[in-house]
């Protein structure tokens, strides 16, 4: 899915650090993630929030993911991108706890 | 006795844990062993309050449910106490039934947000070492779907795995024999010798 042409597995330590660091941006940045999330339940009110995300959101696939997989371009179609979206953001926001990074590691090997 | 209390603060959720320590097993004063009340307020919804036996049921049903909402599973939980069905992705209803009769059911609406806020206080809740959960024993219903892939993952180990060793045991021992023992040759040899 990324532009990069080089495919490189990473090792188990790499991929219990990324977990770590991804959890530890989460607890951080909870408070926007909450906004995020609040502002497509009541879309009419809130649909600023939600539209720059998206939008940001778009930029940055546009610029590091390749267009060109028919998987990037689902997550570029704003009228299907949605759910992806907010599932990936309810999975940040159940994992801020202390031990969030097993539980995102869990959520991510059911995924 | 004064009781301790502990609360638990996540944005607009917030959980306060009412009860006492288990002097039998030597514990501090400010440890929670014995539950008595716990309250679960949101902002803007009625407050949710109940015994202990209750607390255990309701935190397993937001745990199932969330896991239910994003593994794609069809997103509703129902037990004896509680039902939350999602009216959408962003929505979700839950309806809380007393234990005391003639008390009609409290029907909550919450967003993705305070779904998340909720379970956060709850995750805060069985990581604090200052309060211990005894597991309860009442049971809950899984959504029968959930429920039936458990049961078959169960089954098919216990149907298949016996047999499927008790073979392979077999050929692995009966294969030794094949390689050791082979009476053709023998009586090849004895022909030879005695070529009558």
């Amino acid at each position: 899915m990324r532009k990069s042409y080089v495919n490189n597995n990473i090792k188990v330590n790499q991929f219990d650090a990324l977990i770590k660091i991804t959890v530890e941006m989460s607890k951080y940045l909870y408070p926007y993630i909450r906004e995020i999330l609040k502002s497509k339940e009541d879309i009419k009110e809130n649909s600023i929030i939600w539209n720059d995300f998206n939008k940001r959101f778009i930029e940055l696939i546009k610029e590091r993911f390749n267009a060109d997989s028919m998987r990037v371009k689902k997550l570029l179609n704003q009228s299907e991108n949605g759910e992806i979206i907010i599932k990936s953001l309810l999975i940040l926001s159940f994992c801020i706890s202390n031990k969030g990074h097993q539980k995102l590691k869990n959520f991510l090997y059911d995924f | 006795m004064i009781q301790n209390k502990l609360s638990f603060h996540q944005s607009s959720v917030s959980l306060e844990i009412i009860g006492l320590p288990d002097y039998s097993n030597n514990e501090n004063k400010d440890q929670i062993s014995i539950i008595s009340q716990w309250k679960l307020t949101i902002v803007d919804k009625p407050l949710i309050e109940g015994k202990f036996e209750h607390l255990g049921p309701i935190m397993d049903a937001f745990y199932i449910y969330s896991n239910l909402l994003i593994k794609n599973e069809i997103p509703i939980y129902q037990s004896k106490l509680i039902d939350i069905k999602a009216d959408n992705l962003h929505i979700h209803n839950i309806v809380l039934k007393s234990s005391k009769a003639n008390v009609k059911p409290l029907v909550l609406k919450i967003g993705n947000s305070l779904l998340s806020d909720t379970i956060n206080c709850f995750d805060q809740l069985n990581e604090s070492p200052k309060v211990r959960i005894k597991k309860t024993d009442i049971t809950y219903n899984i959504p029968k779907k959930l429920r039936f892939g458990l049961n078959n993952k169960v089954k098919f180990f216990n149907v298949f795995i016996p047999p499927f060793i008790a073979i392979c045991s077999l050929i692995l021992f009966s294969s030794s024999f094949i390689y050791f023992y082979s009476p053709f040759e023998n009586i090849e040899k004895k022909e030879l010798i005695n070529p009558e």
